[in-house]
């Protein structure tokens, strides 16, 4: 018995570690287990073939970057250059801090505050800049469409 | 020749069969495939192996992917022969006659060892059979199996420790 690589003394262990196995593997036919694999193989079970190459991870990877790149470029510029355009909020808020309400009737003074009811309604759901007229729910719409005859009234 | 396979060439495929088919029985069958089932794990071994050749990176050797591979067979259909009755082999290793035939004691040897290797935890098991009976270095043992050269080497002397304990 040695004392092998490994510090112990198993080299009788791996003597019959060796020869296990090897007379069933001697009985395999291996000519006739490549010629059944090869006719497996023919009848579908063909290789996995390599991802197609816009579908590995990194490209998908930065596809997405590209689209949150995009994404958070049209946010902002819709901030920017869109702030007013779909709840009307600061039309009436400009016409109210304008230091005209002196002037209003009380007839026009109301219209104006069912304006502002009208526009508070919304303002939990609704962002300037963030979304459009499409994006109302019915009951918003329909606050939303009492409220202008209020405000053309306030502007008349 | 796995770039040839890749490619389409059958004969490639036919090939890599013919270099390593014997590696792949010897394995599973001291791993404790049956030997009725043999032909079948080891055509199952290659036909996953070349299924999923995309995947081969070199990382170790295509031999040693290959038996693992074999070892995730040989699970695979454990799992579906839970329920078959397996005569232990104890049985047989204690009607042994008074005067046994050297070969016959060898064989005894290997049954036992068998017998206790399946006994082991998987990957006890595996690396001992890559190490003993394959012959390959831990590096080697460690990239296939997706372990370390130490944890390997640990794995080693925990199976040996234990196949000498039943053996004796």
């Amino acid at each position: 018995m040695m004392h092998d690589a490994d510090g112990v003394h198993d080299e009788a262990l791996r003597q019959v570690a060796r020869r296990l196995g090897a007379e069933a593997a001697d009985r395999l036919d291996v000519e006739r287990t490549a010629q059944a694999v090869v006719a497996r193989l023919r009848a579908g079970d063909a290789p996995q073939r390599p991802p197609i190459r816009w579908m590995q991870p990194a490209w998908m990877r930065a596809a997405a970057g590209v689209v949150l790149i995009i994404g958070a470029g049209l946010l902002i510029y819709r901030r920017l250059h869109l702030p007013a355009e779909s709840t009307g909020v600061d039309s009436t808020v400009v016409v109210a801090s304008a230091g005209e309400l002196q002037d209003f009737t009380s007839g026009q003074l109301r219209n104006v505050l069912n304006g502002l009811d009208s526009t508070v309604e919304m303002t939990p759901t609704v962002h300037a800049g963030e979304a459009g007229v499409e994006d109302l729910s019915e009951p918003q719409l329909q606050s939303l469409l009492k409220a202008i005859p209020s405000i053309q009234a306030v502007e008349d | 020749m796995i770039a040839a396979w890749q490619a389409g060439d059958e004969r490639a495929a036919a090939e890599l069969v013919r270099r390593h088919a014997r590696a792949v029985a010897r394995f599973l069958a001291g791993a404790g495939a049956p030997e009725a089932d043999l032909d079948d794990l080891v055509q199952e071994t290659f036909i996953r192996a070349f299924r999923a050749v995309a995947s081969f990176r070199s990382q170790c050797q295509f031999r040693t992917w290959l038996l693992t591979i074999g070892g995730n067979a040989l699970k695979d259909l454990g799992r579906r022969l839970a329920r078959r009755r397996v005569v232990p082999l104890d049985e047989r290793l204690e009607s042994k006659d008074g005067d046994p035939h050297e070969r016959t004691v060898a064989g005894e040897t290997e049954e036992r060892l068998r017998h206790g290797l399946t006994r082991l935890p998987r990957m006890q098991r595996e690396v001992f059979l890559l190490r003993a009976q394959q012959g390959l270095e831990y590096g080697e043992i460690a990239a296939a199996l997706d372990t370390t050269p130490g944890a390997a080497r640990v794995h080693y002397h925990h199976a040996v420790k234990r196949l000498k304990e039943w053996l004796q």
